[in-house]
């Protein structure tokens, strides 16, 4: 027998459970979209707002070792970057142990919110147009669906791609900001002021990772054509972002202030009113509060995913 | 849930659907809204290499998708390797390797991470999907280009690309949809050679959907020929060939209006053709052995004188036309 044999061999090894097919689809389109240089670098960058989440652990724990500093330099830094009003202030002035909760739960929400926020609104922008629209214009749904996969695993599959970027710049470096803020911490009870804090980030993350994977599977399963995906994407965010603000604006211009409500023309601000609650900073702890956001997600989740299965259904219906 | 090894010995369900049938449709019927394209297509297709024919919009993309689970049948059953279509779609696409007629590909993929790909999918563990990807390329003749991006591939490397998908993870059974579409002579007879290979040599049974006749005539056994979403034809390929009362195809050199007249005088009857070859029908063996004497008698040489067989062309029209209807 020839040492490198051309003809066809059979194959007898062991298949790897059906369970996880998914994840093949989900690796290929990490390993693709990594090929794109500028998703290496919204990464690169994506991880420098830990920094700043870390570093602001570790200067409110080194303001509770050390009242002095904290009263001197520390502390106005944080009250001014307060937004709840003179009465945390004062507590947090007066007892900054007793705000330890408030504060590190108001950093990751900032954390959230403004650098990150903004970041996924890029990322997803790159990583996501591709996803369906380049399968669709390249029929591989046949190459999936002659093989044992569902179409559900093949979404999973593609909605996974997403979900492991986001988090890759989201919930990990903020559970590794707060690791990092626990083991700096001079305080032993700091993780008894703070143990709720990590579920409060997966949940955060959740908020804000499942309506916007899945708007943005839905929107590239809607055509052939990356480029407008990608155009569809960021005027979905840019139009409510510029809606919200032109109608606060407009309102600040008649000496009153704009309704709460009105923050449901933004994805953005919608989210924002969501992970507010999460975090257990907004007006009240009750979900009736945020009802209609938590509402309007969870109709842009459902609408996307059904929009996504019956995109992904119609070829093979032809 | 089908056995995670694809050594199918040990199955006996599938050792049994091997020997007997590779797979049984009843009364399928398939409906896209008004437009009906499979109607009651009852077929039973044994081992071996089966040809689907048929004019566009016959319905055979469509039995495809059947027999695949892709779409709900209207109505009707079937098994394909001894798997139910209606409840064991996954079982039988875990066992089937499907060539598309369409281009499909994962755009940003070299050639070798898209056939590693689909045997990945298939359920091939990561690293034996890889070096089985190597394997089947060097089976299906492509080299350093395994190392480019398919996005850049010609047609005919597709091709193989599609069809080393189709077989990475070793699937008992084929089918191909025009696997040698846009190849040139010398690769479609590469194609076809590997066909040949995998259905003689490693036992795939394979249905092979084409329009091109001598493709069929080159590797398959039997002939399913479809129309208007009804099959018109199935039946192996030598019993079609053979024609209804027997046939010879006689070319003389010298005088053929002698030997006509003579032969015909033995009460059978002879068909000039334009080219001045003779047809004669419903000659048997014994008298095929006596047309040599009647040419001594008549005083022609015979240059050629062989069986004559029905040409696949001739059946496929005739079947597309509706003379003839496969047997219930």
């Amino acid at each position: 027998m020839p040492i490198h044999d051309l003809g066809y061999q059979t194959w007898e090894g062991r298949l790897v459970p059906e369970a996880g097919r998914w994840w093949v689809i989900t690796q290929t389109g990490m390993r693709l979209a990594w090929r794109t240089r500028w998703v290496r670098r919204l990464m690169l960058v994506a991880w420098m707002p830990a920094i700043y989440l870390g570093a602001g652990f570790f200067a409110f724990e080194q303001m509770v070792a050390h009242p002095e500093i904290g009263r001197g330099i520390v502390g106005p830094l944080y009250a001014w970057s307060w937004q709840t009003g003179e009465s945390a202030r004062e507590m947090f002035l007066g007892n900054p142990s007793l705000a330890r909760h408030d504060v590190w739960a108001r950093l990751l929400l900032m954390f959230f919110r403004y650098p990150q926020g903004t970041l996924i609104v890029l990322l997803v922008g790159l990583i996501a147009p591709p996803l369906i629209a380049q399968d669709v214009r390249s029929r591989a749904f046949t190459l999936y669906f002659s093989r044992p996969l569902t179409r559900i695993e093949y979404i999973f599959g593609k909605l996974a791609t997403l979900w492991a970027y986001v988090l890759l710049i989201t919930t990990i470096p903020a559970l590794l900001s707060y690791l990092l803020g626990v083991l700096l911490s001079p305080e032993l009870n700091v993780v008894a002021h703070t143990w709720d804090l990590p579920l409060k980030i997966v949940a955060a993350s959740a908020v804000l990772v499942i309506p916007t994977t899945t708007l943005a599977l839905a929107i590239s399963s809607l055509t052939t054509e990356t480029r407008y995906a990608s155009f569809a994407w960021f005027a979905v965010w840019a139009v409510g972002w510029v809606t919200y603000i032109v109608l606060s604006l407009t309102a600040l211009d008649s000496g009153r202030t704009l309704d709460r409500k009105w923050t449901l023309v933004s994805l953005y601000h919608t989210l924002g009113i969501v992970q507010e609650w999460v975090f257990g900073l907004g007006p009240s702890p009750d979900f009736d509060q945020i009802l209609p956001w938590a509402a309007l997600l969870a109709a842009i989740t459902v609408v996307s995913l059904v929009v996504l299965f019956r995109r992904v259904s119609a070829p093979m219906r032809m | 849930m089908y056995p995670d090894k694809i050594d199918f010995s040990n199955n006996q369900r599938h050792r049994n659907a091997r020997v007997d049938t590779l797979l049984r449709l009843d009364g399928i019927t398939k409906d896209y809204g008004r437009l009906r394209a499979l109607d009651q297509v009852s077929l039973t297709i044994g081992p071996g290499v089966t040809g689907l024919l048929g004019p566009n919009g016959a319905g055979k993309t469509t039995l495809i998708k059947v027999l695949l689970g892709l779409v709900r049948i209207t109505q009707g059953s079937g098994e394909v390797l001894g798997y139910r279509l209606e409840r064991e779609a996954r079982s039988i696409r875990g066992r089937v390797g499907y060539m598309p007629e369409d281009d499909c590909y994962i755009g940003g993929l070299i050639g070798v991470e898209m056939v590693r790909f689909a045997a990945r999918l298939s359920g091939l563990p990561s690293l034996e999907a890889l070096r089985r990807a190597h394997e089947i390329l060097d089976f299906c003749g492509i080299e350093q280009e395994r190392y480019r991006e398919v996005d850049t591939y010609s047609t005919g490397m597709r091709q193989k690309l599609k069809f080393a998908q189709a077989i990475v993870h070793d699937p008992p059974f084929l089918i191909l949809d025009e696997p040698t579409s846009g190849l040139d002579p010398e690769e479609r007879q590469a194609m076809l050679g590997r066909i040949r290979v995998l259905a003689e040599k490693s036992g795939k049974s394979v249905l092979l959907s084409t329009h091109i006749l001598p493709d069929v005539q080159s590797v398959c056994d039997t002939v399913v020929i479809l129309a208007q979403g009804r099959v018109e034809v199935v039946d192996s390929l030598e019993v079609l060939s053979r024609p209804a009362s027997p046939r010879f195809h006689v070319r003389v050199l010298g005088k053929a209006d002698v030997l006509v007249q003579r032969i015909e005088r033995e009460g059978i009857r002879v068909q000039q053709g334009q080219d001045g070859g003779l047809t004669l029908e419903g000659a048997d063996a014994s008298s095929a052995g006596r047309v040599w004497d009647w040419a001594r008698e008549a005083e022609v040489a015979i240059r050629e004188f062989t069986p004559a067989r029905n040409s696949l062309e001739q059946i496929f029209l005739d079947a597309v036309k509706g003379e003839t209807r496969a047997d219930p």
